[in-house]
């Protein structure tokens, strides 16, 4: 929460004042005074009042007519534009303000001004150029705030593609730190070891699905994409392991149609549920439980589904999130676009289910 | 008289099998009596067949190594196996404690095996193990196993990090960082987040407090808002204020009693 804009209230007299000096810029005041001069300059052949007088008077009530301007835009309400406020409040405020300059030289009193007929037409004559000008001004103000805004919204687009396009590259940079844990390394080597030792034939195939899992899991630049297929492999190598370290604990089943080993698929993302499954699902309970992978194609909209889903302690409430489904949810977004979703939902009787659902960008016949 | 007697504590099925046979060939007299899957059994079978010597595995399911340590620690001989723990590690090497870091070869189990021997022997001599170092080894185990803990996740009583919501016929878990803001409706509670919107038994009330309040806050008797997902703030008459969402078209209420939370923004 770096910055919330807060409106103003109108009300609140110090806050306002200050808004109203900082509406009131330099910019707007020598605009001001410029119009000011021309519309004195202009006028001036219809009036006897020698010209230093008029431009004095023209200036005085330009004052007087930026100050309405700026105040009515200051002022926020649903029924009526900006912009016809700040007309209207010029339209109102240019009789007063000139029938107020009058005032000094006819003793103070309105009557005075109203009786004198030259001062009726210099009355009438301000009001009708305050008339041309104000809409003019009115319109630039409106033009540039829509611009503005324009702009505003332009940045605001940009600032989320960027966002967007930085938790991507995170989640990149993230595959290119080491995926391997230690723990999980040293354990297996020490099984391994175990059936190296006692001559077992099982250790060549353990060995195989290990160093199928170091070589995805190690960083690479290149391969951030990847088939559902080699993915499904990846998986299977690491269930493998998973398996023949806790054999008492650990079922599982893959199940997905050969004929979707084609899809395009980012590398190591199902895994990453695979993984979750182990490490908070199976691996904290004293039962362990099975793991489900699965996947299935919507025939109607074309979405594919797949699935992680375990039977193992669940999810505690507070449970601390890792930043790895964070990772993967920016992941599927980067490549999939925002409609691709990734869902937890709770299994039955317990565990979690892990679900992603996306449009596959293209399909493959393998 | 019978030989010296021993309990093998691992998870994974093949390392038990293996200590068991490294020992067999490095200590025939020693009989493994027992081997436990779990911390929990480890002090079961600990307690049926009393060995003098436990092999503990730092990370089991349920009851860890260091858990299940803390209950024998004075009756028998105690030798942690660990695979990576490197803070468990220090703490051993600090409290002189033994310890195996898998995979071990067995020149460093025959080590193991030598100071095991040396002490089982003097311990016949002087049966009393002396006291204050004992009670230094229990200290040690608390600090352990407190990291341990800390270090698992299981943080004694964090914040709410997931919503559990029926969404249909199944229960959505949904990370407290995709929600939107959260709305008393009647008796439930309307969640409402970047993938839809559900009802939840909980109320206003319970999740005010069990939310991490440097991400949400009450704005409303019956709105809490995450902050993170607030566009603008705009105040309104009477002291209140009206809250814009990121990407949403809804407006919250702030009441007056909880404006002052965006004053100073």
């Amino acid at each position: 929460m770096n910055s919330v804009p807060v409106a103003p209230t109108p009300g609140s007299a110090p806050q306002g004042l200050r808004l109203l000096l900082n509406a009131l810029s330099l910019k707007r005041v020598l605009l001001a005074l410029a119009l000011a001069l021309a519309a004195a300059a202009a006028l001036n052949p219809f009036f006897v009042t020698p010209f230093p007088v008029v431009l004095g008077r023209v200036l005085v009530i330009s004052m007087v007519l930026l100050l309405a301007f700026t105040l009515a835009g200051m002022w926020q309400t649903s029924w009526l534009p900006r912009w016809l406020a700040q007309v209207l409040a010029v339209f109102l405020a240019a009789p007063v303000a000139t029938v107020a300059v009058y005032l000094p030289s006819v003793g103070g009193n309105v009557q005075n001004v109203l009786r004198h007929e030259g001062m009726v037409w210099g009355v009438l004559l301000i009001t009708g150029t305050a008339l041309l000008i104000a809409p003019v001004l009115a319109l630039g103000a409106l033009y540039r705030e829509r611009d503005a805004q324009a702009r505003n919204q332009q940045l605001q687009f940009e600032l989320e593609r960027s966002t967007f396009e930085k938790q991507a590259l995170d989640a990149r940079l993230q595959l290119l730190h080491a995926q391997v844990e230690p723990h999980f390394l040293f354990n297996t080597l020490a099984n391994v070891q175990a059936l190296v030792e006692t001559g077992s034939p099982r250790a060549a195939p353990v060995l195989q699905n290990l160093i199928a899992y170091l070589r995805a899991a190690m960083p690479t630049l290149g391969e951030v994409q990847s088939t559902l297929g080699s993915e499904l492999k990846l998986v299977r190598a690491y269930l493998e392991l998973m398996q023949m370290r806790m054999p008492d604990r650990l079922a599982f089943a893959i199940d997905v149609a050969p004929e979707m080993a084609g899809v395009r698929f980012p590398s190591m993302a199902l895994l990453t549920l695979v993984e979750n499954a182990i490490r908070h699902g199976i691996d904290p309970g004293e039962q362990g439980g099975r793991i489900d992978v699965g996947a299935r194609r919507d025939a109607a909209s074309g979405e594919l589904q797949l699935w992680v889903e375990d039977s193992g302690v669940g999810l505690r409430e507070t449970a601390q999130p890792g930043t790895g489904l964070a990772n993967l949810r920016a992941r599927l977004a980067a490549f999939y676009g925002p409609a691709a979703r990734l869902e937890l939902l709770e299994a039955t009787p317990h565990g979690v289910r892990a679900q992603i659902a996306f449009a596959p960008a293209e399909v493959r016949p393998s | 008289m019978t030989g010296p007697t021993a309990l093998i504590a691992d998870d994974e099925p093949l390392l038990r099998e293996r200590l068991r046979a490294h020992l067999a060939r490095l200590w025939p007299e020693l009989g493994v009596v027992a081997e436990a899957r779990n911390g929990r059994e480890a002090v079961e079978l600990f307690d049926t067949h009393a060995p003098q010597i436990v092999f503990l595995d730092v990370h089991m399911p349920g009851m860890n190594g260091i858990e299940a340590a803390r209950s024998v620690a004075r009756r028998a001989q105690i030798v942690f196996v660990t695979a990576y723990e490197q803070y468990a590690v220090q703490a051993f090497e600090q409290g002189a404690l033994d310890y195996l870091v898998k995979p071990f070869d067995e020149q460093r189990l025959a080590d193991t095996v030598q100071r095991l021997q040396a002490r089982l022997a003097a311990a016949r001599v002087a049966p009393t193990p002396e006291t204050a170092a004992a009670g230094a080894i229990d200290t040690l185990l608390d600090s352990l196993a407190t990291e341990l803990k800390r270090r698992g996740a299981a943080a004694a009583r964090g914040h709410l990090q997931w919503i559990k919501a029926s969404v249909g016929a199944s229960v959505r878990l949904i990370p407290v960082e995709q929600v939107a803001y959260l709305r008393a409706d009647e008796k439930y509670t309307l969640v409402v987040w970047d993938g839809g919107e559900a009802l939840i038994r909980k109320s206003i009330r319970e999740l005010a407090d069990d939310l991490d309040p440097e991400r949400f806050a009450q704005i409303h008797r019956s709105v809490i808002v995450n902050l993170h997902q607030v566009a603008q703030v705009h105040r309104g008459p009477n002291e209140t204020a009206e809250v814009e969402m990121k990407g949403r078209k809804d407006v919250l209420p702030v009441s007056r009693s909880f404006v002052h939370l965006f004053r100073q923004m």
